[in-house]
C-alpha cells in the first residue's frame, strides 16, 4: 500500500522556481495497478523519482505501509528505499556483470550470505522467465530481457511496491505485452502495489487497473479504467480509445460517432439498434474491447434514420452517440476526426 | 660546412659507446625508469581516483552535489593541469627539496612528475566516469546502495575498461615525462639520452634510447589494450 499526501515538488527557489508537482493525492492498494499517463513535461519521471525517494519531496508524504519515508533522513532513507522497487526505462542494468549479478546487486548491498543470495537469485531468474540467461551479460541479451532482468532486480528485496517508469518504452508491441502479462502476474502473486508512468496510452489500457492523468503537476483526472473508458465526458477515457478511421458513409447516411458508455452495453447492440430503427446500420469503424470483464469500445456506423430516433435508440444500448459533421464534399474530410486535441499525447 | 660535419662525424666516431657495453648503461638505467614510472602511477592512481570520485560526484547531479567544492577543486586541478612539465619541474625546486631533501635523483623526480600526474588522472578518471549512463547511479541508489558501494560497483566498477584506457594513456605520459625529468639528473632512459645522445653526440646509445622508449610505449600500449579487452564483455567474448 502506498499513499501519496499533498506530495509537493518545487525545483529551485525564488523566482525562477518552477512547481513540477503540485499538492498530489495518490492511492495505490495492495494489488492494484496504477498507470500515471500525462504530457512530455507534466512531471510524470519527478512523480516516479520522489515515489522511489530518488529525489526528495519538497513537501508532502509518500506512506508506504504506514510509514511516512519523505521526512526520514538520509541514511534510514536508504534503508526506506529497499521497500520500493524501482524499474528503469532501458533497464540500467551493469554492463559488466551478468543477469545474476545484476539481480544479486540489492542483495550484496544488503549484506546478504553468498549461499541465500544465490539461492534468491535463482529464484527471481526463474520468476520472469530468465533461468537459462542467469550468466549472460547485458549485451547478450535483448531490450525486453533486459528489462526482465531489471524486473527481477527490483522485487530482490521483497518490495510491497512497485515503480516503473517508462519500463515499455522503446520496445516492440509484442515485448510489451509479455512485459505487461509479467508485471500483471508479478502483481498477483506478490500482492504488490505497482505504480506504472507511461506515455503509451494502449499499454495502458492493457497493464492497469486505474490509471491517473497528470498534467502541469496536477492529477487532472483518476479512476477505475473501467470508469474512464465507459465515460464519454473522460479525456483520459478517450485518449485510452483512440478512434481508428473511418470509412464513408453510403450517400445520404449520417455516419455517427459511438463510445460505450455504460458497463451493460450488449455485445449484439448493431443488430438491437438495427432493427429498432428498421434499417441496416453500416459499421464504418470499431475497437471493443473487454476491460476487468467489461466491454468497451468505439465505434462509428453510418444511418439514414432521424437524428432524435437514432439517438435514443442508442442510448437504450448504452452508447454515447453524436452524429458526426460532414464538413466538405471531400469524402475524407467527412471521416471521423483522429487527432483531437487531447488525443496528440496519446 | 663539410669541414664540421665531417669534424662532427669523427667527434661522434670517437665517443660512440661500443655495442657490448650498452647494456651495462641501459639496464641500470631502465631500472631507474621503472621506478620512477612504478612509484607515480602508484601515487598517480591513489590519489587521482579518489579527486575523481569527488569531483564527479560533487558536480550537479552527483551523489554529493556541492557546487562551491566542486568549484574549488576543480580550479586546483587545472592549474596542475596548465603548466608545462618543465615548468612545473623548475617551478617547485623548493617544494621538491623541502618534501624530498634533495632536487636531484629519483626521489627528486617522483615530486614534479606526481603532481602532474594526479590532475591529469582525476580529469581522465572524471571522464570516464561521466560517460557511465546516470540511470545506472540511480538504479543503484534504487537498490538500496550505500554512497561508497554505488561508487565502487556502478560508477568505478562501470568505468574500469575506459578508467585502464586512461591508465595507459598516464603511464605513456610519465615515461615521457620521466624523461624530461632525466635532464635535472633524475636518472633514467632520459638522462643517459641527455648526457650520452645530447652532450657528447653518442649516436649509439641515442638510437638506443630512442628505441628503448619506443619499446616501453609499445608494451604499455599493448598491455593496457589487453586489459580493456579483458574487462570489457562484449570484447571478451566475441575474441
Ligand atoms: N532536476 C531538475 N531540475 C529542474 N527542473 C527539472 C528537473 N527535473 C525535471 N525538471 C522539470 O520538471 C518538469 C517535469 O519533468 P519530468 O521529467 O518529470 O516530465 P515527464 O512527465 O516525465 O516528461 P516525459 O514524458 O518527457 O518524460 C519539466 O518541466 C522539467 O524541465
Ligand atoms: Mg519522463
Amino acid at each position: 500500500m502506498i499513499t501519496l499526501k499533498k506530495l509537493t515538488k518545487v525545483y529551485g527557489n525564488g523566482p525562477g522556481a518552477l512547481t513540477v508537482l503540485d499538492n498530489l493525492d495518490i492511492e495505490v492498494a495492495p494489488g492494484e495497478i496504477l498507470a500515471v499517463t500525462g504530457p512530455s513535461g507534466a512531471g510524470k519521471s519527478t512523480l516516479a523519482q520522489c515515489i522511489g525517494l530518488l529525489e526528495r519531496p519538497t513537501s508532502g508524504q509518500v506512506i508506504v505501509n504506514g510509514e511516512d519515508l519523505a521526512s526520514l533522513p538520509e541514511r534510514r532513507l536508504r534503508v526506506a528505499r529497499r521497500r520500493i522497487g524501482t524499474i528503469f526505462q532501458s533497464a540500467s542494468l551493469l554492463s559488466r556483470s551478468t543477469a545474476a549479478q545484476n539481480v544479486a546487486l540489492p542483495l550484496q548491498y544488503l549484506g546478504v550470505t553468498p549461499a541465500e543470495t544465490k539461492a534468491r537469485v535463482a529464484e527471481l531468474l526463474e520468476r520472469v522467465g530468465l533461468a537459462h540467461r542467469a550468466d549472460h551479460y547485458p549485451f547478450e541479451l535483448s531490450g525486453g530481457q533486459r528489462q526482465r532482468v531489471g524486473i527481477a532486480r527490483a522485487l530482490a528485496l521483497r518490495p510491497s511496491v512497485l515503480l516503473s517508469d517508462e519500463a515499455t518504452s522503446g520496445l516492440d508491441p509484442e515485448t510489451t505485452l509479455s512485459m505487461v502479462a509479467l508485471l500483471r502476474q508479478l502483481r498477483d502473486d506478490l500482492d504488490l502495489a505497482v505504480v506504472f508512468v507511461t506515455h503509451e496510452m494502449d499499454t495502458v489500457l492493457h497493464v492497469a487497473d486505474t490509471a491517473a492523468r497528470l498534467e502541469d503537476g496536477r492529477i487532472v483526472e483518476q479512476g477505475r479504467l473501467v470508469d474512464l473508458v465507459t465515460d464519454h465526458d473522460s479525456v483520459l477515457g478517450r485518449a485510452l480509445q483512440p478512434r481508428p478511421a473511418a470509412a464513408a458513409p453510403a450517400p445520404g447516411s449520417t455516419p455517427w460517432a459511438l463510445s460505450y458508455d455504460s458497463r451493460a452495453v450488449p455485445a449484439d447492440w448493431l443488430q438491437r439498434v438495427s432493427a429498432e430503427l428498421g434499417e441496416p446500420l453500416a459499421l464504418l469503424a470499431a475497437s471493443i474491447q473487454s476491460i476487468d470483464g467489461t466491454s468497451t469500445g468505439t465505434a462509428t456506423v453510418g444511418l439514414r434514420a432521424p437524428a432524435h430516433q437514432a439517438a435514443a435508440a442508442f442510448a437504450r444500448q448504452g452508447l454515447h452517440a453524436v452524429p458526426v459533421r460532414t464538413a466538405g464534399p471531400d469524402p475524407v474530410s467527412t471521416a471521423v476526426p483522429r487527432a483531437t486535441e487531447e488525443l496528440q499525447w496519446a | 660546412m663539410g669541414l664540421n660535419i665531417s669534424a662532427a662525424v669523427q667527434i661522434r666516431a670517437l665517443a660512440d659507446t661500443p655495442l657490448p657495453e650498452l647494456p651495462a648503461l641501459l639496464v641500470p638505467a631502465l631500472g631507474e625508469t621503472l621506478a620512477m614510472v612504478g612509484i607515480v602511477m602508484l601515487i598517480v592512481v591513489s590519489l587521482g581516483t579518489p579527486i575523481a570520485v569527488a569531483l564527479h560526484n560533487m558536480a550537479p547531479g552527483g551523489l554529493f552535489e556541492h557546487r562551491g567544492t566542486y568549484s574549488v577543486l576543480s580550479w586546483i586541478v587545472n592549474i596542475g593541469r596548465s603548466l608545462p612539465f618543465l615548468v612545473l619541474m623548475a617551478a617547485i625546486v623548493p617544494f621538491t627539496r623541502f618534501v624530498t631533501g634533495t632536487n636531484i635523483g629519483i626521489a627528486a623526480a617522483v615530486v614534479p612528475m606526481s603532481l602532474a600526474g594526479i590532475p591529469f588522472f582525476a580529469r581522465l578518471v572524471e571522464n570516464c566516469l561521466r560517460d557511465v549512463p546516470r540511470s545506472v547511479t540511480a538504479a543503484a541508489r534504487a537498490s538500496g546502495g550505500s554512497p561508497l558501494q554505488i561508487i565502487r560497483t556502478a560508477q568505478l566498477g562501470e568505468a574500469v575498461p575506459a578508467i585502464l584506457g586512461g591508465l595507459t594513456i598516464n603511464t605513456i605520459a610519465m615515461i615521457e615525462y620521466s624523461a624530461i625529468a632525466g635532464t635535472i639528473g633524475a636518472g633514467g632512459i632520459g638522462y643517459v639520452a641527455v648526457t650520452y645522445g645530447y652532450q657528447r653526440f653518442d649516436q649509439t646509445v641515442m638510437l638506443a634510447t630512442v628505441l628503448l622508449l619506443i619499446a616501453m610505449v609499445t608494451i604499455v600500449q599493448l598491455g593496457g589494450d589487453a586489459l580493456v579487452k579483458a574487462t570489457t564483455p562484449h570484447l571478451r567474448r566475441r575474441a
